[in-house]
């Protein structure tokens, strides 16, 4: 291991990449702090930039946008009450209080440690976990790694939330689908093309992801355009901002909750589809719970630990959900399905062959993490008040940019302007889901594991002579196909309870009456 | 039946799903392939029924009753939007990247409402260019600045 980090040093700690590092830490906040735009896009929209890099550069520099972005995120969702993403929701629960009464600087404060320690706790976890998992995986075989895509895809699905589960697996089918346009990875032929060559490769994950999530983020703004109260807001948000120093008693209630948040998160970051949402209210949660009766009515209100649990769990949760990515080759949410598209455009295959295989790009991606939370706190901290001003900018001058961004982003790719056509279809057909509430973070992990899966099966009934007996005769694939069932009929399984239990009550209820 | 958003989601997805089922039987099988336990049309035919299976569930049992808000939102605006990312794609090339994408930002950032032509111009203009320096320099990403007539 100690012979991995030195590889890891000296790759990540070289003049570029620590430039990289820091010009995706700023870059990363700056996109986060946008409305609306949240790591996902933000690692996108570096993408074309990424690829003009060497493999570990271009990782490092995705994975300090990602820190970022999540920073960023939370930064907005302090200083105006506006959550870029789901995992900074909990966040602004106490961040917000604070900074409307006029801490807002303390608080950003405090959102910087904790991502901070949560992210480098868990870069320690990761440090272990990864190479454990990855030198057990190497065990596995085609029929295992078609059964783990499968338990990662309805793992997605099921943290959905109750009665979304449905639209998020079919959401993922949707992304299978897209996956098969261009030419049959085996047999050469074409599928889905419609006669148009410019499929005959099929859809770039690149050009979906920024349609689904970029371009259609910022045409949902053009469609429901902010009040002039908001902005007003945002403007004074930015300009005022109070001090940032946090006294001695203030950390010392913050450490307990940072050691626990941070073994939660990355736990929870490990599951795939789980994630830093998952994560942040988990944590907020059980530190409520903790802080007892007095300390817990301050929830909701400023309180430190409040604030404090959801930013540390988040960010120890997007660590770990590297996890999955790095030995498994199983991204664990969208933001890693993302990244691992843009390591197979690199030639790379994420899996156990990767530790083994090419361990400078194992081990930089683990120790950028540290310098990249290294360089959040000593750098993007101190320009907070000068990036806020990102808030002041009007929508009329930002949303354009963001769109010219995206759609060049896509094109200096391929120069191809086909693509930027079928990004204007994509993005019709998002913003028409997004309005009726179907999600699309599935849909993106359904396409990105749409091709390996395929091929895996394929290589799994090779194997078996063409039996599909493999579903239920090898344990390891039966016992993760199982972990999968659970995890689609737990909901029902716990709706069905509540039911049952409510009948129950009423019964009583009525009867006492 | 009411049209929620998850009912209407789900039969335009069911649409999509039936057009992918149709065009799967499509692709082409060679004699010795069909027999095949796996083929090109193996993954297509498992996720139509996937998919036809899964929106008609949303149809039948929507999860939730919610109907669409349709009111208050801009859809020309929208749309607007739509046209001129779409012109923008067919203009990149003739035009050059200069002249295109300055028009593209500054009528962008007229249909948002702002209407002075300095504002409009300093902020296309010198970022367009500066982006363009920043891409062929920096990144020897080179893209065709000027229009046809003015390329020798």
């Amino acid at each position: 291991m100690i012979e991995g980090i030195m590889i890891g040093l000296g790759t990540a700690l070289t003049l570029q990449n620590l430039l990289f590092v820091m010009m995706g830490c700023l870059v990363g906040t700056f996109i986060g702090m946008l409305p609306g735009l949240g790591p996902m896009s933000a690692i996108a929209l570096m993408i074309p930039i990424a690829a003009s890099l060497d493999p570990s550069a271009g990782i490092i520099l995705m994975a300090a946008v990602y820190y970022g972005a999540i920073f960023g995120g939370s930064t907005s969702s302090i200083l105006i009450n506006a959550p870029g993403v789901a995992s900074t929701v909990a966040t602004s629960f106490d961040g917000y209080p604070m900074a409307k009464q006029g801490k807002a600087g303390k608080a950003l404060a405090i959102a910087a440690y904790s991502s901070f320690s949560g992210g480098v706790i868990a870069a320690l976890f990761l440090l272990v976990a990864a190479p454990f998992l990855a030198s057990v995986s190497l065990s596995f075989q085609s029929t295992d790694y078609f059964a783990l895509m499968v338990l990662g895809l309805v793992a997605v699905s099921a943290f959905a939330g109750k009665g979304d589960m449905i639209k998020a697996l079919l959401m993922t089918v949707i992304g299978l689908m897209l996956s098969t346009v261009g030419t049959d990875q085996t047999q050469g032929v074409p599928r889905f093309t419609l006669g148009i060559i410019d499929l005959i490769d099929g859809i770039s994950f690149l050009l979906l992801v920024m349609a689904t999530f970029a371009l259609s983020e910022a045409l949902m703004a053009i469609l429901r355009p902010k009040g002039d109260a908001d902005r007003q807001k945002e403007k004074e948000a930015s300009e005022n901002l109070g001090s940032m120093k946090v006294s001695r008693a203030e950390v010392r209630e913050m450490a307990p909750v940072i050691g626990r948040s941070s073994v939660l998160g990355f736990l929870i970051g490990v599951l795939p589809g789980a994630g830093a949402t998952i994560a942040s209210f988990l944590a907020y949660g059980t530190e409520q719970r903790i802080a007892g009766p007095k300390k817990g009515a301050e929830f909701g209100k400023g309180s430190i630990r409040g604030l404090s649990a959801p930013e540390t769990a988040n960010n120890a949760a997007a660590t770990g959900s590297f996890v999955p990515l790095l030995t498994l080759g199983i991204p664990g949410s969208g933001t890693t399905a993302i990244m691992l598209g843009a390591l197979i455009g690199y030639g790379i295959q994420p899996g156990p062959r990767l530790y083994v295989d090419q361990p400078e790009i194992f081990w930089s991606v683990i120790v950028s993490m540290w310098i990249g939370n290294i360089i959040l706190l000593v750098l993007n901290l101190p320009l907070i008040p000068y990036i806020a001003k990102v808030l002041a900018i009007p929508s009329r001058f930002l949303l354009p940019l963001i769109l010219f961004f995206s759609l060049i982003g896509v094109y200096f790719v391929s120069f191809n302007t086909f693509d930027i056509q079928l990004m204007v279809i994509f993005a019709v057909a998002a913003v028409i889901l997004r309005v009726l509430d179907f999600p699309m973070a599935p849909m993106i992990l359904g396409f990105i594991l749409g091709g390996m899966m395929e091929e895996n099966l394929r290589r799994a009934l090779l194997i078996n002579n063409g039996s599909w007996s493999f579903l239920w005769e090898r344990p390891l694939t039966v016992t993760i196909l199982a972990i999968a069932a659970a995890c689609l009929l737990l909901p029902f399984l716990t709706g069905w309870l509540r039911r049952v239990k409510d009948r129950a009550y009423e019964k009583t209820s009525s009867s006492g009456d | 039946m009411m049209l929620s958003k998850d009912r209407i989601g789900g039969v335009l997805l069911l649409l999509f799903c039936l057009i992918y089922a149709w065009l799967s039987q499509d692709i082409r099988l060679l004699p010795f392939q069909e027999r095949a336990a796996f083929h090109a049309r193996t993954m297509p035919e498992i996720l139509s029924i996937l998919g036809i299976g899964l929106a008609l569930w949303t149809i039948i049992l929507p999860g939730k009753s919610e109907r669409p808000e349709l009111g208050g939102a801009d859809w020309l605006k929208a749309g607007l939007f739509l046209v001129l990312m779409s012109a923008y794609g067919f203009t990149v090339r003739p035009l050059g990247f200069i002249l295109s994408t300055s028009l593209f930002l500054m009528i962008g950032y007229a249909l948002l409402g702002e209407r002075k032509l300095v504002p409009l111009v300093l902020a296309s203009v010198p970022l367009v260019v500066a982006f363009w320096v920043l891409m062929t320099q920096g990144l020897d990403v080179f893209i065709e600045p000027w229009p046809g007539f003015l390329r020798e």
